[in-house]
């Protein structure tokens, strides 16, 4: 890990997430801490229910912890107003999803877009357009969803995570659901991300091939870190 | 047992999560249904009760003899003298006017020969006593011995009550037949002769006697035949209404269709499951028929309910109508029979089966492998756009022939196949219309809206199933508001410029207890000439009118001055007629003029001979032209007054039109008119006065027309808040998708609300296309063969516009809560619940 002085471009400090469902409390983060720099990819393995989507949703200001902080550029997300919220989701994180949740009704082109003018970015139509060239996909463009394979929905899920250049990128199972040759397409794409436009990756996957593409990987188990291997 | 139980789970518990859904698709059934029994126990309370009310007082008469301009004293003692077991008595009959409680039957019946039968005594001072039905007694608080004043045409009499009769809750006065006769200027007149004939006589032989001793013109009718006479003239109204308050039904039809729908494609998976499970088809299909059912069958009895309460509140616009336009009534109590109850359940259960219908099939098409798929969001419904739209030219093609169908039994069967058939061709071509206008709208929507506008326009365009259903219901309530809107628009513009045309006089004259439509009570012998002799009056048509039947067919008969009508009026005839020579032609010489209803109802049209049965005469005449008038649906045979008194020398004037002169002063030629009837019981009307309560009477008619298309638009409201309520919840991964992505939730409300104002307008657009149609057809097919009017094609175009602009309003309003939901989605829970 990187010294600086500069605070951490993510930090976990102790978060704990506790739900509590018909009267009954569940942990699914105890006492986690974890630093992201740029640039820079972390997995998060473990088996299904270990914590690793709450992580997430944690570090992507979906989600605030119960106790502890999560600090994006050293402020605590649960310090933040709905409004400074909406404006750090929409320029500063992206997420890539498991089931690649593209709006079906929108072409890809569009789909990229969305971030962009959901931000009132100027030149929203142009980015979008060369997102899906860096993601192999310009001829796609006016294809519907259903139009695409898998590996190619990912893609541009992973193009639209990337629309607004965010400083974060939040993946979640990102090659679960692609065959092996798209999900290389796509681990490409996350390691060309974290190295050309310096986002920090933070990923959750059961795949070992993914994990292999970190710098950093956290063990989890039962809602805590269990070990930390550093590449 | 087993599927009982898997019927609860899979079927129950969802309708119960989304309660609001399921409260709203069932409170749009109940409304549907509610009319349909509201309209038709106010139509049998406000029409029901025409059965002679005499009847509970003297008992079942066996035939009734009866004239055209009534029957000639004399033919009692004619058929007194026939040797047969029977009895005859002579009757008057009439409506009076009490001060402050409205119109009222007035009976002169023989109370020497049968007063004592009502009250138990003899009845002393015939002239100045009545006897009046307990009913009516208890309502004008009046009791033995007291009095109780009548205008009976222009006079006032008080008269002392003699007694009270029982006669159940019939309302009645009782005079002596002579009292009766000189209090109506009506010597020697009688409304009717009753029969009874003894049980021990050969029936067919005293009806054979009677026949042969009266003029051919005298017509000897069965009890009842009046009332059905009545029932008949209000049969189209009746059945026009009905149709009418159906279409509130069609609306709730889409909304359970749309309900059923989206039960069907988010249950998808499950289905598929079961059918892996082993669940056979036909199951399936079942399971979500059943669901539809409950929404009926619940629907329904909530319908009952609510329409019970809808009649009271209808039965009172419908008596008006029918007092106005047909014959003079009291409504009765309504009354929620057995059949009524039936009907509705029935009704509820069919259109729930038939809108379910679709949706359960496409269920049961659904394969077992669906199993895997991963969830309903990514079903994508399949639309035959292009092929649905060649279909909806088809029926719009059957629905054009249809509509040149002539009426079946006088009813305008081919009319409702073609409203029909223009809603299914409307609804085949809602798919079509969405589409393109979400495609017409794409950029236009972005640039003024964002990315929120493009995801309304092309969220909508996605889940086209859906949408076009939601829009089909919202236009077919749209199209209705805006097709009646139009016909009601038109016929009272033309009514305004036929008014125009037809009251050119400056002061009208008619006696004060006028009760309603089909009765004319007559001026006083004098009237006439006291009114002529005023200094400024130029000219008086002096008209009279007597309610006549023609071939078993309620009509009114008159007779007028055609010269004056020829030189001060402008009577307009259909195209092609001679309006002078025709008015000419009446005068000494047995011809007539017929109004148009008159005309299409009987099929006559100008040179025709018919022959008319006037007192004891069978007159032919010679139909000399068709003139415009929307006064009366019964329709009008006018003959000159010197043909008409030929015939009927005793008829009385009914009413006067007076022409002042140029250079008189028309309020001070008023006045004095007043002043030398003070008094009469008259009413000296100025020609605007009349103008504007005929536009009255006219507002108030179409009252329940109106009324019932603001159920039919509710009804598609609470489709429209039920539909969008419905979209929120299926797309609700996507609306917590946006939040992930960087949408506000203010950005998310917005979007809804966008859908819904998209929504509207395509309603709207294809609403007003296809009232534009059903307009035409109500103007030009339902009403032509129902009623036999001719409307000029007026839309109110301002009118129109503000009940659209409403209509979009309220949908846009109905997406506030949908909205809110959606923005209040949690994205995490949302997006993580598969």
């Amino acid at each position: 890990m990187v010294v600086s002085m500069n605070p951490p471009r993510l930090e976990l400090r102790r978060a704990s997430k506790i739900y509590q469902t018909n009267g009954q409390k569940l942990e699914a983060l105890r006492d986690v801490s974890l630093t992201l720099e740029p640039g820079t990819i972390t997995a998060l393995v473990g088996r299904s229910g270990c914590g690793k989507t709450t992580l997430l949703n944690l570090a992507g200001a979906m989600d605030f912890p119960t106790s502890g902080e999560v600090l994006i550029d050293g402020r605590a997300t649960s310090s933040l107003s709905e409004e400074e919220l909406t404006a750090l989701r929409r320029s500063r994180i992206g997420f890539v999803f498991q089931f690649f949740q593209l709006l079906p009704a929108l072409t890809a082109l569009e789909n990229v877009e969305l971030p962009l003018l959901l931000a009132g970015a100027p030149k929203s139509r142009e980015v979008a357009r060369r997102r899906l060239e860096w993601v192999e996909l310009a001829e796609k463009a006016d294809s519907f969803p259903y139009q695409l394979s898998g590996g190619q929905m990912q893609r541009v899920a992973i193009a639209r995570a990337l629309a607004q250049t965010p400083e974060i990128l939040i993946a979640d199972e990102p090659t679960g659901n692609l065959d092996n040759a798209s999900g290389d397409q796509v681990l490409a794409l996350l390691r060309d991300a974290a190295q050309r436009f310096g986002a920090t990756v933070l990923m959750a996957t059961h795949s070992a091939e993914a994990a292999a593409i970190a710098q950093t990987r956290v063990q989890m188990r039962d809602g805590r870190v269990a070990a930390i291997e550093r590449a | 047992m087993r599927r009982l139980q898997l019927f609860r789970t899979l079927i129950l518990r969802p309708l119960r999560r989304d309660l609001l859904r399921t409260v709203l698709t069932i409170l749009a059934v109940a409304l549907g249904v509610g009319v349909v029994i509201a309209i038709d126990l106010a139509g049998d309370a406000a029409t029901g009760s025409f059965r002679s009310s005499l009847e509970t007082l003297v008992g079942k008469t066996d035939l009734e003899i009866v004239a055209n301009g009534g029957v000639d004293e004399r033919w009692m003692a004619e058929l007194t003298a026939l040797p047969l077991n029977a009895r005859f008595a002579p009757l008057v009959e009439t409506q009076g006017v009490i001060e402050r409680m409205g119109a009222v039957t007035v009976y002169g019946v023989d109370f020497v020969a049968h007063g004592r039968g009502q009250v138990g005594k003899p009845v002393p001072q015939l002239d100045t006593a009545a006897i009046v039905s307990s009913a009516l007694a208890k309502r004008v608080g009046v009791t033995e011995g007291g009095h109780v004043t009548l205008t009976l045409n222009d006079a006032s009499r008080t008269f002392q009550v003699a007694g009270i009769t029982d006669a159940r809750d019939a309302e009645f006065v009782l005079l002596d037949i002579a009292t009766a006769q000189r209090a109506l200027n009506a010597y020697g007149r009688l409304d009717r002769i009753d029969v009874f004939v003894s049980p021990h006589d050969d029936f067919a032989r005293v009806e054979r006697e009677i026949r042969s001793a009266l003029p051919a013109s005298y017509r000897i009718e069965k009890p009842g035949t009046r009332s059905e006479e009545n029932q008949r003239m209000l049969r189209a109204f009746r059945w026009n209404l009905r149709v009418l308050s159906y279409i509130s039904l069609v609306v709730g039809a889409f909304l359970i269709y749309n309900t059923i729908s989206v039960s069907v494609v988010r249950r998808r998976t499950e289905i598929g499951v079961l059918r892996a499970l082993g669940a056979g088809r036909r199951w399936i299909l079942w399971l979500f028929l059943g669901e539809s059912l409950l929404f009926g069958l619940a629907g329904s009895l909530a319908g009952i309910a609510l329409g019970r309460l809808m009649a009271e509140g209808a039965v009172g616009l419908i008596a008006q109508t029918v007092n106005s336009l047909y014959v003079s009534s009291r409504p009765a109590a309504v009354d929620l029979g057995a059949p009524a109850v039936v009907t509705a359940i029935l009704a509820g259960i069919a259109v729930a089966f038939l809108s379910a219908l679709a949706p359960a099939r496409e269920a049961m098409q659904v394969a077992p492998v669906e199993a895997m798929g991963r969830g309903a969001h990514e079903h994508h419904a399949r639309m035959h756009v292009r092929r649905d739209l060649a279909w909806a030219a088809f029926v719009a093609i059957v629905a054009y022939a249809v509509s040149r169908v002539r009426p079946v039994d006088g009813k305008p069967i081919a009319g409702y196949a073609t409203t029909l058939l223009a809603i299914v061709a409307m609804a085949l071509a809602a798919p079509a219309l969405v589409t393109g206008l979400a495609a017409a709208t794409r950029k236009a929507s972005r640039a003024m809206f964002g990315p929120e506008g493009l995801l309304a326009v092309r969220g909508l365009a996605a889940t086209l199933a859906r949408t076009s259903v939601v829009v089909g219901a919202l236009a077919t309530a749209i199209a209705m508001m805006a097709s009646v809107g139009i016909m009601v628009g038109s016929f009272r513009e033309t009514v305004i410029v036929w008014l125009d045309a037809q009251l050119r006089a400056d002061l009208y004259v008619g006696p004060a207890a006028r009760a309603g439509a089909g009765a004319h009570p007559a001026l006083s012998a004098d009237v006439p000439a006291l009114v002529s002799s005023i200094p400024g009056v130029e000219a008086v048509d002096i008209f009279h009118a007597i309610e006549f039947d023609y071939k078993g067919q309620r009509a009114s008969l008159g007779a007028g001055d055609s010269e004056v009508v020829r030189r001060y009026g402008r009577l307009r005839f259909l195209p092609g007629e001679d309006r002078e020579a025709i008015l000419r032609s009446l005068v000494g010489q047995d011809r007539v003029i017929v109004s148009e209803p008159f005309a299409n109802k009987h099929g006559v049209r100008a040179g025709d001979v018919v022959t008319l049965p006037l007192g004891a005469h069978l007159v032919k005449v010679t139909v000399a032209g068709v003139y415009y008038d929307y006064s009366s649906e019964r329709g009008w045979v006018i003959f000159d007054n010197s043909t008409l008194l030929k015939y009927l020398p005793d008829l009385p004037a009914t009413n006067l039109a007076i022409y002042a002169r140029k250079d008189a002063d028309a309020s001070q030629v008023r006045h004095a008119i007043e002043e030398s009837l003070a008094k009469y019981r008259v009413v000296v009307a100025p020609n605007r006065s009349l103008r504007q309560n005929a536009v009255v009477v006219f507002d108030r008619t179409f009252a329940i027309t109106y009324a019932l298309e603001g159920v039919a638009i509710v009804v598609a409201m609470l489709g429209a808040a039920n539909s969008l309520l419905a979209m929120v919840l299926d797309r609700r991964r996507e609306f917590g998708l946006l939040r992930y992505l960087g949408a506000a939730p203010a950005q998310v409300r917005r979007m809804i609300l966008l859908e819904a104002g998209f929504l509207g307008l395509a309603a709207n657009l294809l609403g007003l296309a296809l009232g534009f149609v059903l307009s035409l057809v109500l103007i030009y097919v339902i009403n032509k063969q129902s009623f036999g009017w001719t409307i000029q094609f007026h839309p109110p175009l301002a009118l129109l516009a503000s009940a659209s602009a409403l209509v979009w309003v309220t949908t846009v309003l109905a997406g506030i809560y949908p909205a809110r939901t959606a923005a209040r989605l949690n994205p995490i829970e949302v997006i993580h619940e598969e």
